[in-house]
């Protein structure tokens, strides 16, 4: 198979909330998009290694469109994928997200109950939505540009 | 303008409105003229975290006093609200329906929740508290919560 490898890959970069629940369903949604959803368009960043000052995470955001998923207001992800030089094409908010979802109501934290999992899929799926639109304008430039980058 | 009692507890800072009355769990009551405006108090909203949901009693329902008006589901907690006064709701906040966070964001202004028309408001504000009687019941109450959290962190 020769198809043509994305010039793009989205980088997704969820809360790093550990023990709470809205911070759960971001991390669940991302691994959802990275995993299984658009493996080849995405790529997974952690916060933790933006926040340590990672080069390869650092470059990752900065050469990439980023989307963040933030699990509180703080907004921890999209603030410092804009310190270390990323673009935020989206960000999400998990509270804004169960606003428009409101059958899945998140509990739990190690462990999501089903309304939970049924939420951060549902996150995904608009994440995916998202990346698919930032590889296609991708990959319409590329063609605009007679398949040269830059 | 506004004015407030502040308090700065561990790293959070409360506010309370010093132009209205409040009950003890931490509803505010307006006087407008004939009509009380409800809402909560900034340490209620900052105790129970971000808004997601607001579903307030709706126009024309008839209250007494300590009488469900309104339950919020946040980001931590469902809480039931009880109306501090007795009469009938005459208006709900728009923004609850399309932008309850206005609560989080502005709990003594745009976060209101609903306008009560007062069966007795003068013999019922005498049950509730003043700004600075419901300040030091705030305070109390916001220190116990930070002992609390220390106590679980160490």
């Amino acid at each position: 198979m020769t198809g043509r490898k994305p010039k793009t890959r989205v980088v997704i970069v969820p809360c790093s909330g550990i023990g709470k629940t809205y911070g759960t369903v971001s991390r669940e949604a991302a691994y959802d998009v990275t995993g299984d959803l658009r493996p080849a368009e995405t790529q997974l960043v952690a916060l933790s290694m933006l926040v340590l000052g990672d080069e390869t995470a650092r470059s990752a955001v900065a050469g990439n469109p980023t989307i963040t998923i933030d699990g509180c207001k703080l907004a921890c992800a999209t603030k410092m994928v804009r310190e270390s030089g990323g673009v935020v094409a989206q960000d999400f908010a998990v509270l804004e997200v169960y606003r428009r979802y409101k059958q899945f109501k998140p509990q739990g934290i190690a462990e999501l109950n089903e309304a939970g999992e049924q939420l951060a899929h549902a996150l995904a799926d608009e994440i995916v939505g998202i990346v698919d639109q930032l590889t296609k304008d991708s990959s319409d430039n590329i063609q605009s540009d007679g398949g040269q980058i830059g | 303008m506004l004015e407030f009692l502040e308090i700065t507890v561990d790293k959070f800072t409360f506010k309370v409105a010093a132009d209205r009355f409040y009950n003890s769990e931490g509803v505010w009551a307006k006087p407008e003229e004939t009509l009380i405006r409800i809402g909560l108090s900034d340490f209620l909203q900052q105790r129970s975290g971000d808004v997601a949901f607001a579903e307030v009693k709706p126009v024309g329902t008839a209250l007494k006093a300590g009488d469900e008006v309104a339950v919020i589901e946040t980001i931590k907690v469902n809480i039931i609200l009880t109306s501090p006064v007795a009469g009938k709701v005459v208006e709900v906040n728009p923004a609850m329906e399309t932008a309850p966070e206005a609560i989080n964001q502005d709990p003594y202004e745009a976060g209101w929740l609903a306008v009560i028309e007062a069966t007795d408001w003068e013999t019922e504000r005498l049950n509730l508290l003043d700004p600075r009687a419901y300040f030091a019941r705030m305070k109390v109450e916001a220190e116990q919560e930070v002992k609390r959290d220390d106590g679980q962190k160490t």
